[in-house]
Order: structure tokens, then sequence, then C-alpha cells
């Protein structure tokens, strides 16, 4: 069995400073290999995208582990964790995130700032990666020139950039029309057919099943696993 | 040298600038002003100063010039000076004074005494009312009176008591002398004076032609001292309807040039104790050109302080502007805060970016604010005709206090961007 690329052991997240405090997540335990293509499902309120900040790095958890490529990042400075957001994290959110002043090439090079490489080496990389995603016509363009699929398809393309360890897919397809969202969704196909691992939090039962592995949670647990 | 990393992060924080061009242009204003109402004011405060280094600096900071001063008469004078047929009005400084200080002051280079009187000078039937400078050749050289054309007084002329003069220009346009003055013959009450030189049209301004009893029509006319004291004597009479009057000032004026610039102080406190035993009536006042230009400077620093306070009130309204637009702007980016924060973004980085914002601004604001501190300087020196100077030093004092401004109205906006919670942020609306 190959090694998981993210493994969490007993992860509790409580909120407040003062009892009662909120208890959120009650105890999660997950692995994700390599290459796979996970959704996490759950009504509102179930904690799922409190796991999606944790995974992200953008919380930490309350206690409990979280191994990502092997490292503990679970008790990790507010810097480290910005480094790794920035290295081993692709984020697509449900509202695409985008930034309104920057062009679509802009954008896609924005994560090239907080890294180590500069923009200008990564220059043909961004363009070669928009190009993939089929907006190497809109380089110049802003966000509000662009319809919701073409802006998700930057958000992705924005989340590949530095070549992270895991893609994290916040609906990705909420706020897109069906049709839109089957595109975005093959787009994910595709990532996920060349290797890269995905984790997706969504609600809706169907765009669930385009994982290779669904997993629900309901009031802070991992309710089932099904594959 | 920047490093390339440090150079993309400030083209991202000027690209967010130029994403809001009017806002930045609108906050900048504040800046705009500020330095360009400090830029103003240094220049009209190192204006005056150099004014006024003129003004005294002619004077001479090694004289100590005494001028007679007409006592002020009590009230019942006038009712039986209209009783009398004529009298005599005897005041001033004395020849003995002259005499004494010469004799008895240590540490003087030269004392010149100057005798002054108003007479119509003529030129055929056109007259006008001058003053004749009673002085000897060594008073041009004092004060520095050039001659454009023809030659000063001379010790040889003082010696023949020869009825030579030295004029200004000014007095040969009223006369209507228009072709070579040099020889011309100008008649002075009743008596011929030949014109030897023309002064160069450098009048005395201000303080200095007041403190040098000069007009301000540049009609005076200089003549040797003994040809005055000699032949015409130290009285002058005035009169109409069948009264008359008369003045008898035996020197006007004496100018004491001292020899070392640190004695000049207590050199005039010596002479002021001389004089004040020979006129109990204080009949005389002093000027010493070092004690004014202290004075003066004392006062034109605490102007310029004033001057500068105000100006800089209006910058630190500009630094206010910048600190409020950028509060509003980090609520209004606090999704995109949060998305820089998700892709990466240290806190560091925003800090850095909001500072760049902040610091642009205010830099760009300065250099804007000088240009327009130039014109501003124009357009008063066009409508008051005041002197103003702009340094070097002004424009790097108005710039480094645009580069605070911009990195202190940033720091508080930029640390509340940095510390927005990532979360929240992203979520914002």
């Amino acid at each position: 069995m190959p090694q998981p690329i993210i493994s969490l052991e007993g992860i509790h997240k409580y909120y407040g400073e003062v009892e009662p405090r909120l208890h959120v997540l009650k105890g999660i335990h997950l692995d994700v290999t390599q290459g796979e293509f996970v959704s996490i499902m759950g009504t509102s309120g179930s904690g799922k995208s409190t796991l999606l900040n944790l995974l992200g790095c953008l919380d930490v958890p309350t206690e409990g582990s979280y191994l990502l490529g092997g490292k503990d990042v679970s008790q990790q400075s507010d810097d480290e964790l910005s480094r790794i957001r920035n290295e081993d994290i692709g984020f697509i959110f449900q509202s695409f995130q985008l930034i309104p002043q920057l062009t679509v090439l802009e954008n896609v090079q924005v994560p090239l700032l907080y890294g180590e490489s500069s923009i200008r080496e990564k220059e043909e990389h961004c363009r070669s990666i928009l190009d993939s995603v089929g907006l190497s016509h809109r380089l110049s363009h802003r966000p509000s020139q662009l319809s919701g699929g073409e802006c998700q398809r930057v958000a992705i393309a924005r989340s590949l950039v530095n070549d992270p360890l895991i893609l994290l897919a916040d609906e990705p397809t909420g706020n897109l029309d069906s049709k839109t969202g089957q595109e975005v969704l093959e787009l994910m196909d595709s990532l996920h057919g060349e290797g890269r691992t995905i984790i997706m939090i969504t609600h809706d039962q169907e765009v669930a099943l385009r994982a290779q592995r669904q997993v629900r949670i309901h009031d802070g647990l991992v309710i089932e696993e099904t594959s | 040298m920047i490093s390339r990393k440090k150079k993309e992060l400030l083209r991202m924080g000027l690209q967010s600038l130029l994403g809001y061009p009017m806002r930045t242009v609108l906050t900048m204003l504040g800046v705009v002003f500020g330095v360009g109402s400090v830029i103003a004011m240094l220049a009209l405060g190192a204006g005056a100063e150099k004014e006024l280094l003129q003004e005294i600096g002619r004077l001479g900071i090694q004289n100590i010039i005494i001028n007679s001063v007409e006592p002020e008469q009590p009230e019942n004078n006038s009712s039986s000076s209209s009783s009398r047929r004529g009298w005599i009005n005897y005041y001033g400084l004395k020849f003995k004074d002259h005499r004494q200080i010469v004799e008895t002051i240590p540490g003087i280079e030269r004392v010149l005494p100057v005798h002054l009187s108003k007479k119509k000078a003529w030129n055929g039937s056109r007259w006008i009312e001058s003053t004749l400078f009673a002085v000897e050749p060594d008073y041009f050289e004092v004060f520095g009176l050039e001659i454009a054309s023809g030659r000063a007084l001379s010790p040889q002329d003082e010696e023949d008591l020869a009825r030579v003069c030295v004029v200004r220009s000014g007095l040969l346009q009223e006369l209507g002398i228009y072709e070579d003055p040099v020889g011309y013959v100008l008649t002075i009450e009743d008596q011929k004076f030949t014109i030897v030189g023309v002064l160069s049209e450098d009048r005395f301004q201000g303080y200095a032609q007041k403190a040098l009893v000069a007009d301000a029509r540049s009609s005076e006319i200089y003549v040797p001292y003994q040809t005055v004291l000699k032949r015409q004597g130290t009285r002058s009479f005035s009169g109409s309807a069948g009264s008359w009057e008369a003045t008898d000032v035996e020197l006007n004026q004496i100018v004491v040039e001292v020899e070392d610039l640190d004695q000049v102080i207590l050199t005039s406190r010596t002479i002021e104790n001389l004089l004040s035993r020979n006129h109990p009536e204080k009949d005389y006042e002093m000027i010493v050109p070092l004690e004014v230009l202290a004075q003066r400077r004392k006062t034109q620093q605490v102007f310029n302080i004033a001057l500068v306070a105000i100006a800089s009130i209006s910058l630190l309204v500009g630094g206010i502007g910048i600190a409020n637009i950028m509060l509003a702007t980090v609520t209004e980016r606090t999704r995109e805060i949060g998305v820089r924060r998700a892709l990466g973004a240290q806190k560091r980085h925003i800090i850095a970016q909001f500072l760049t914002e902040t610091t642009t601004i205010s830099i760009l604001g300065g250099v804007l604010g000088i240009f327009l501190g130039f014109a501003l300087v124009q357009i008063l020196v066009i409508f008051t005709g005041w002197t103003a100077v702009i340094t070097p030093i002004s424009i790097l004092v108005a710039l480094t206090i645009s580069v605070a401004v911009g990195i202190t109205s940033g720091i508080y906006p930029a640390r509340r961007a940095a510390a927005l919670d990532p979360i929240s942020a992203l979520r914002h609306q």
C-alpha cells in the first residue's frame, strides 16, 4: 500500500475560548493517497468547510495530527503555514476568488509572488497552463470580462502554477450552470488522469460521484466511505 | 540592489494603484498640496532671510551708524513760535562727538562724518527737491556704492573744496538730463556743481534706506564733505510768507567702522556711553546692523517655523487622508487579502504591499508637490514681488517628509490588513 499523501489522525476542532466551546470536528480519521480523487460530502453545518480549512492549512486542529506529504503540519507557525499553502496546496474556490484588478495571466502568477521562483522564470509555464485550460486567448483580460466557467478555469490554472501536492476544490461547480459545471468537472477529471491528487468538497451527490472515492461527514465525524 | 522578487512585489503593489487611478490621484492630492505649501513656505522664509541679509548687509555688519534725530518739541512751542519772526532749531550730533569718538574709542578703523541737507537742484528751469549728502570719499567704499560712469569723490576734491558731485540716475531722469551726465553742471540752490560720477542703479531698500536716511526716489546728491561745510555751513533755512525757520544740525550721521567684528557690540556700548553724556536729550539714534541682523533673524526664524508648521498641517491632513483611504481600501479588499493569504502570502507580504501603495502615493504626491511648490513660488513672486529662494535642502526635506507620511499613514492599515484571518477574509462579501 502506498504511503498516504494526507493522513488525518483524531482531528478535533473547537471554536471559541470559553466553555461551552463549539465542537465542530470530533475525531476525524482520513487518509488520502497520491493520485486519488476524493470527494467530501456533507450537509450544511456538518463540518466539511472546517475540514477543508484544516486540509488547506488555513487553520490548525485543536487536537490530532495532520501529516501532509509525510510532514506534520498541525502545529506550524503562521509563516510556515503560508509557505505550505503556497508550495503544496492548490485552492479552487466556489466563487473563483480572482483579483479583479489583475489580468488573467497576472492572477495565475499571484502564487509565484510569494514563493521561491520568480514570475519571469515561470512566465512560459503560466502561459502553457492557461493554454492547457483553453484560455490562451484571454491572457490580458480581466476577470470581469470573463464568463463564470472561464473564471473557474483561471482559478484552476492558478492552483496548478506551483505544482502542488494536492488540489483542494471547494464546491467548484457551485456557482456555475450545469453545462459549464460539467466542463469544469471534465477538466478536473483530466487533471486526475494526469496523476494529480484532488480533494473536492461538495453537497451535490452527482458531483461527488465524479470522484473515485466519496467520504460523507455528519456532525463532525466521517460516517461513510464509498469508492 | 533590489532583488527580482522585491521588484515583482513592488510591481504588483503598483498594479493595485493603477487598478483604481481616480482614487489614487485623489488620495495623492493631500500630499501634493501639503508638500507644495511646505516648499512655498520654506522658499518664502529663505527669500525673506536673503532679502534681510542683503538689506542689512548693505549697511556693513562691522559698521555702527549714528543718526541725528530731531527731539520732540514741547506742546507750547508751536504757539510761541508763531509769536516770533523766526528761530533756530539746533539739535543732533556735533563735531565734538565725531572728534571724541576718533580720539577716545579704541579699535576703530574709520569714522565718517555725514552732513545732510534738503536742497533744490536745478537743471535750467526744471528742479527737484533732493538730499545733499556731504560725505568723505570713503563713504562710497564703506557702503559699497558702485560708480556706473565717471568717478567717485576723491580726497583731492576735499582739499580743493571742489564743487563736484556724484548723483544717481533717478535724479538725472527727473531733471531731464539724457546725454552723458559726466561733466554736466547742476545748480544746487545758488551754487553750480559739476557731475563727476553717476552711481549704478542699485538703490538702498527697506531698512538700509531708513538707516542711511536715503530717499525712496534715489535723488541723492553726494558732494565732498569739506565743500559743504566750508562753503555753505551747517545751517539751513526755510521760510514762507514772511516767517523763516532755520535748522542747524552739525552732523546728521556718523558712521563708525570697527576693526574687529567681535568688538562691534562692545564698541557700540562704549560709543553709546559717550554720546549719552553729551546728549542728555537723546537727539540721536544708534543703529548697529549686526545687532539688527541678529534680532531680525530671530524674528524671521520664528516666523519661518510658524509658516512651515502651518504648511505641515496640510501635510498631516494629507497623511490622514491616505490612512483613511487605505483603511477603507483594506475593508474593500478584504477578500483579495484573504485570497493572497490562501495562495501563500505571509503577513509581511501583505504589510509590504500596502506600504508600497501608500509610500508610492506619497512619493509621487511629494514629487508633484515639489512642482506645485515651484509654481506657487513663481505665482507669489510675480504677484507680490517678494523674494523667494527654493533651496535643495527644502526639496530634500519635502521628499523625506512625504516618504515619512507615506510610511506612517500606511502602517496602521497595513497591519490591520495583515492581521485579518484568511478564512473570514475569504468569506467577506
